[in-house]
């Protein structure tokens, strides 16, 4: 029963049976959100109804609902969302319910803020209509007892999903990010340059070795410059990476040159004692162009006009 | 061990979870920033960075899981950051080996540990077979 949305480990993902012991929802819990049933269910039209009239009040009621095919939606998979709560089955369907509320939560953008408001509004009709009812005090305190532990129960799964959507877009950006730039550029007839930027993971680090070697093989470079001025820590997995990288060109008749060592590298490479035996290195990149048309003996002249 | 690091002693930390590769850029990032906030140059919060990145691979490869945490130090004469990581992997059985230049169980260059010692104005080290291992570093301003 896992949909793929919550398979992430970035979150807490209890199962039905430990989040009830979590929130100490007992047997007796249930029966008494059960027993609501009868009286709650003919007056939920009302209940919702009551709901929008505050979310009207709000500036996402507009943002959200200003379509009334959405509005019908949203008010139809709120009967559902509440007979749920009523019928108290809490198994893991009930939790994936709950997730995926959380996840359509995420993905239209609706702030926690309002949310948690919601629900908060949700529990004071519970009790305004609860307060209808002929029962004795202590029933009824109960009662709203079990409905409150139940509400944060759901509170809770929907703010775990939302923060795990969240942090999976972040994740999803930045790789996006760093997966854009593995661009190896034929700059000059033999030589090929890459910068890379970001972080160097083993990944990236795989995703070099490849696109460099397919470019030699493709347009049978004889230089490559691979420019770590970008990159934010060269640490010695980065530079054991950039170190295979250079081998592996070499076997292919084409020499790598590691341009941009900036002054904070080279003192993070000395400290770590990192040691890049006879790969040649040049604190920028133009050093390493320079280097690289001399050795192909080419020469840049000043044309006279 | 004496494992149980509490919230509350750290009011301005960070606390990292470190169990997937993206775990360890976070940690880079947030070292980085913390740093270079408390007043280090562009240098020294990069070797900070370093250090923690060593330190965050080498949870992720022998302890797959563990945490980061990274304080801001005010003394009333010095200031400087404080980040700790442990884990409750397989432990070093050999700590003093495993701080020596070029030794490694797993065959890459060995200088993670020492040249996180060499990065660092203080390091501590304590571990644990089959309980785990923490390391505290500190550098000054
Ligand atoms: N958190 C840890 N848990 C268990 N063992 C560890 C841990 N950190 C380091 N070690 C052990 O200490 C050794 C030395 O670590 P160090 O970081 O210096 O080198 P390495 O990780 O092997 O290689 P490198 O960091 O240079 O890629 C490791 O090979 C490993 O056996
Ligand atoms: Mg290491």
């Amino acid at each position: 029963m896992m949909s793929n949305f919550y398979t992430s480990d970035a979150g807490d993902m209890r199962n039905a049976a430990t989040l009830q012991t979590l929130y100490k929802i007992s047997e007796e819990d249930i029966q008494y959100i059960r027993g609501l049933g009868e009286f709650m269910l003919p007056q939920m039209d009302h209940m919702v109804h009551t709901w929008y009239e505050w979310l009207m009040t709000q500036p996402e009621y507009e943002q959200f609902f200003a379509d009334s095919r959405a509005l019908h939606h949203a008010q139809k998979m709120q009967h559902i969302y509440w007979e749920q709560f009523i019928e108290a089955q809490l198994d893991d369907n009930y939790v994936e319910s709950r997730r995926k509320i959380g996840e359509t939560h995420a993905r239209i953008g609706l702030s926690m803020t309002i949310f948690f408001a919601g629900m908060s509004i949700f529990h004071d009709l519970f009790s305004k209509i609860m307060a209808q009812r002929n029962l004795k005090l202590k029933e009824q305190v109960r009662t709203i007892d079990a409905v409150s532990k139940l509400l944060h129960l759901d509170t809770g799964i929907v703010c775990e999903v939302y923060t795990i959507m969240s942090n999976e877009t972040i994740t999803a950006q930045s790789r996006s990010l760093m997966e854009m730039s593995t661009p190896v550029t034929q700059i000059w007839e033999n030589i090929l340059l890459l910068p890379v930027v970001g972080i160097v993971d083993s990944k990236r680090a795989q995703d070099i070795m490849n696109a460099v070697l397919s470019a030699i093989n493709r347009t049978q470079s004889r230089i490559f410059i691979l420019d770590i001025s970008g990159v934010a820590v060269v640490d010695t997995a980065v530079a054991n990476h950039l170190i295979k990288i250079t081998k592996a060109t070499r076997l292919m008749g084409c020499e790598s040159t590691i341009s941009g060592i900036s002054p904070a590298i080279a003192q993070t490479m000395i400290e770590l004692g990192i040691d890049v035996g006879t790969i040649k290195t040049t604190a920028n990149m133009m050093d390493a162009l320079n280097d690289s048309f001399r050795s192909l003996n080419l020469q840049i002249h000043k044309v006279e006009r | 061990m004496g494992y149980s690091t509490k919230i509350m002693d750290y009011p301005k930390s960070i606390w990292i979870v470190i169990h997937r590769e993206a775990d360890i850029t976070r940690s880079i990032f947030e070292s980085q920033r913390m740093a270079q906030s408390l007043g280090f140059d562009h240098g020294r919060a990069q070797m900070i960075a370093t250090a923690v990145s060593e330190l965050a691979r080498n949870i992720i490869k022998y302890a797959q899981k563990g945490k980061i945490i990274i304080t801001p130090l005010n003394e009333r004469r010095r200031s400087g950051i404080e980040i700790i990581c442990q884990d409750t992997g397989p432990g070093i059985p050999n700590v003093d080996q495993a701080m020596e230049d070029y030794f490694s169980s797993s065959g890459t260059l060995g200088l993670g540990l020492p040249g996180v010692k060499r990065m660092m104005d203080e390091f501590e080290i304590t571990s644990i077979v089959n309980q785990g291992t923490k390391v505290i570093i500190r550098k000054w301003l």
